[in-house]
């Protein structure tokens, strides 16, 4: 009898992972202490004019291959966007000065090395270029 | 050690679903001697190779002709971390199991199916996910394979 309320306690702490998981899925954040001297090197070598998306990956994470996709269609299509990813597999330290917990996790970064946000999980290509949207520069006419 | 080459994911979530049955069974009956298999199992994909799995030969021979070819692959790297972390769990639960130890032993097999589920249902793999978070807490057996 034990084991069937196991079961279903293992079910039900399914359900609510997958809930949360679900949920937090590509949510933008934005982090108040974000400070540019802090920033390791292996991220400071990536930063380009404009906005870079810098993608942070591990040899492990799946998912990471489906935000790469994302990220590099919309950095193709959109003006003063790039899109680097960082290889942080053997680089804990980096993950730690970043407070960077899972991956993919996704910083975009001005040229100076300003945080403008972060995306925890798969980015959601409309809602991150209209976060993005007013820290690029307005094409020409536009 | 073999390097596997990239599979078709649908293979690791119809496998990942046989094992949310095995392990529910295990919670079920306590047939700790089912866990010691699947321990072993999640072990020879682990720190074999993928291709030892027997639900991947199933999946190949029985399901894969029955549905449209995709063109999706997915890295074999992920997927044998996480039977590593498949491994752990199992491990601790068959120990658990064996020895008395009833409660522990359940837990550890929850945890698994846990696991097991969300990747069987949503393709969440939640061991590859939280690697960083591993490799600081558990920096052996985050060791990158």
């Amino acid at each position: 009898m034990t084991g069937v309320w196991a079961l279903l306690g293992a079910l039900a702490v399914a359900g609510a992972i997958g809930v949360l998981l679900k949920v937090r899925e590509g949510r933008i954040s934005r982090r108040d202490d974000s400070s540019t001297a802090d920033l390791p090197a292996p991220v400071r070598e990536l930063l380009a004019p404009g906005v870079t998306l810098v993608q942070l990956s591990t040899t492990f994470c799946a998912p990471c291959r489906h935000a790469k996709v994302v990220l590099r269609d919309l950095a193709d299509r959109t003006e003063g966007l790039t899109h680097a990813e960082l290889d942080i597999t053997n680089l804990p330290d980096v993950a730690a000065r970043l407070g960077v917990m899972r991956t993919p996790t996704t910083l975009a970064l001005t040229a100076d090395g300003t945080e403008v946000l972060r995306v925890g999980g798969v980015p959601k290509r409309d809602a991150l270029l209209a976060a993005l949207r007013p820290h690029l520069v307005p094409p020409s006419g536009g | 050690m073999p390097k596997d080459s990239p599979v078709d994911p649908r293979g690791p979530r119809f496998s990942a679903w046989m094992t949310t049955v095995v392990l529910a069974i295990v919670l079920l009956t306590g047939w700790w001697r089912l866990l010691a298999a699947q321990t072993v199992l999640f072990a020879m994909c682990a720190f074999i190779s993928l291709k030892l799995n027997p639900w991947g030969h199933v999946y190949r021979f029985a399901i894969q002709p029955r549905l449209t070819p995709t063109t999706e692959r997915e890295e074999a790297a992920p997927l044998r971390f996480a039977q590593g972390v498949g491994f752990v769990f199992a491990l601790i639960g068959t120990l658990g199991y064996a020895t008395g130890l009833t409660t522990l032993g359940m837990v550890a097999t929850g945890l698994a199916l846990v696991a097991a589920l969300l990747n069987a249902a949503l393709g969440l793999c939640l061991g590859c996910e939280a690697y960083l978070l591993l490799r600081r807490y558990a920096p052996a057996l985050a060791r990158p394979q």
